[in-house]
């Protein structure tokens, strides 16, 4: 079974991000992160490597640094890393990101296709689905159980009200949610492994691609320009006893604010 | 005249709020006379959802397929993109529900155009047209505008208003969508409810969380009251949802569900920023905390500095008094 992993290094989630004077880029704290949502679909993927022998791949698009993040599924036990860097890919949108990462995983033969279900800086969700679209295949989103069979695969998705298990035929792309499992914690002999494993490159040329179908260029959509969430009024604190305060606040939320 | 398709998802006996919110957009834009508008149904369409979606709409198409009997991503895209083609659509509208968030963007890769998802605003009279999304958990918005056509935008619900309805009701008419059920390699299996009729959190106009401060699982029963007295989704962050008091979907948050209420009721939360990520476009925020330097109060309209297991009870037994229950 060949399990390809998507993952994306992200700026740490505490890292600064702040609007730069022209508007149209940002500063961001250079701290970085393997997005949340990848991590379960790495795991994912070895605990499918455990079950049904194989091998696991994982791709990234981007700079250099995110070779961190390769050397991360690496360390918890994938076999292969690929980084997708080239100057052509950088400012791509969900489109111009997946069209690229679709041709770097047709490279080679693949049954199982894993991302996290959105990274949390960018916050689309778009690059999964859109993956699977390319490739003509079927996907399953926010899958929180997978099982696999001959072939075939059952997802389990939460929905509104309850869960859904739904049956797919392989080749499929599934995104991972929060409680599809616990990813492991990488033991010191894989960190080792990972400082020492060869990192395969790919550039827009390697798979075949200009740079009209890449990056700013190749994207469908464009920031036009930032700017900062209104900021809040300070607090106001209802004072008195608790059911003063209870009481004050009820009247606020029906009288004033009139939210029901 | 640019043609923009508004796609409709159903709860229950009714449209969605968000598909009711984008059919009002819809609608403006066509009294404007530059767009004209069409609603977009997939699948099994009731009686009483038709009738709805008819106020609200200058004409509805109800694409059918056995293939949409039940949801699948691929299904729907190739449904919807079908339908967009066939009538050069110019615009593609729909809520960043669960479902609007999965296939839309294969309609995108489809089209081969560009998708804008999760906007909480548009500004449709600029030129070019252009959508605003949050990113990095809201801490930065980003405007975005479209290079390719049709454009397709998902709205995060509550983000615009439902509009009165139409005195006279919209045209329908159907449209087959002629996919073949080999192109389909997905099905849906088992359907387990576990939770009925409740509102989901991220449509939700009022929701009740509870955080750590409520020191164990049972004592939830008093956000729970509280939330039945004016008929509000319970939320919860994300150490009381590890700490298995709570379901993940009830976990509102960076990795939970991001919510667009009207009210936010928070107590025993501290205010985590993987938190304030899930719930910081509710338009009123009352932070119930003991400690008064507790971060939710940063983020807050309204605070209470006290103890919850006094408030909560007052408030639940004042709110009684108030609405006659």
């Amino acid at each position: 079974m060949n399990v390809v992993v998507l993952v994306k290094q992200i700026p740490d989630p505490e890292a600064l991000v702040a609007i730069d004077g022209d508007g149209v880029s940002l500063d961001i704290e250079q701290k970085f992160a393997m997005n949340l949502f990848d991590e379960f679909a790495i795991e994912e993927a070895l605990r499918i490597k455990a079950k049904h022998a194989g091998k696991v791949k994982v791709i990234t698009l981007g700079s250099r640094k995110a070779i961190e993040a390769l050397r991360t599924g690496i360390a918890m036990g994938a076999d292969e890393a690929v980084l997708l860097e080239d100057e052509a890919f950088f400012d791509g949108d969900g489109y111009a990101t997946a069209f690229v990462l679709s041709r770097a995983i047709a490279k080679e033969p693949f049954d199982i296709i894993l991302c996290g279900r959105q990274a949390i800086d960018d916050d689309r969700g778009e690059v999964g689905p859109m993956v699977a679209q390319f490739l003509g295949l079927p996907h399953v989103g926010g899958i929180v159980k997978l099982d696999v069979a001959d072939g075939r695969a059952f997802a389990e998705v939460a929905v509104e009200g309850g869960k859904e298990t739904v049956e797919v035929q392989l080749p499929a792309l599934f995104t991972a949610q929060k409680g599809l499992n616990e990813p492991r914690v990488p033991l010191i002999t894989g960190v080792m492994k990972a400082m020492k494993a060869q990192i395969s490159r790919a550039t827009a040329a390697d798979l075949g691609l200009t740079t009209a179908q890449t990056g700013r260029q190749g994207s469908k959509v464009k920031v036009v320009r930032y700017s900062l969430p209104k900021k809040k009024p300070a607090v106001q604190i209802i004072p008195g006893t608790p059911r003063e305060a209870a009481v004050e606040a009820v009247r606020i939320l029906m009288d004033v604010e009139r939210v029901f | 005249m640019d043609k923009i398709l508004v796609f409709v998802e159903a709860k229950g006996d009714g449209p969605r709020k968000v598909s009711l919110e984008l059919l009002s957009e819809g609608l403006k834009l066509a009294e404007s006379g530059q767009f004209s508008m069409e609603a977009v149904f997939l699948g099994k369409l009731s009686g009483t959802v038709k009738g709805e979606i008819l106020h609200y709409t200058e004409k509805l198409i109800h694409v059918t397929d056995p293939v949409l009997e039940n949801y699948t991503a691929e299904g729907y895209a190739m449904a919807l993109a079908g339908y967009a083609r066939a009538t050069g659509a110019k615009m593609i509208l729909a809520g960043a529900t669960q479902r609007g968030r999965d296939f839309l963007p294969r309609v995108a890769a489809l089209l081969q155009t560009g998708i804008a998802s999760d906007v909480t605003g548009a500004r449709w009279n600029a030129d070019p047209m252009t959508f605003i999304r949050p990113m990095y958990g809201g801490r930065v918005l980003a405007e975005v505008s479209f290079s390719a056509y049709p454009a397709i935008v998902t709205a995060r619900p509550n983000s615009f208003g439902v509009g009165a309805p139409l005195t006279q009701k919209g045209e329908f008419a159907e449209f087959q969508a002629g996919i073949s059920p080999e192109q389909v390699k997905t099905s849906i299996i088992k359907t387990e409810e576990t939770t009925l009729g409740k509102v989901d959190l991220t449509e939700a106009d009022l929701i009740v969380a509870g955080g750590r401060g409520l020191k164990a699982a049972e004592n939830f029963r008093l956000i729970e009251e509280l939330a039945r007295t004016i008929g509000a989704t319970v939320g919860a962050t994300r150490s009381v949802v590890d700490a298995k008091w709570r379901d993940q979907a009830d976990q509102v948050g960076k990795s939970g569900k991001t919510v667009s209420p009207k009210l936010y009721m928070g107590a025993g939360i501290s205010g985590a920023i993987h938190h304030i990520m899930g719930m910081d476009t509710a338009k009123v925020v009352l932070a119930i905390n003991n400690d008064p330097h507790a971060i939710i109060f940063n983020y807050a309209n309204y605070g209470i500095v006290g103890d919850l297991f006094e408030v909560l009870p007052a408030m639940t037994e004042e709110l009684r008094n108030r609405l006659g229950k």
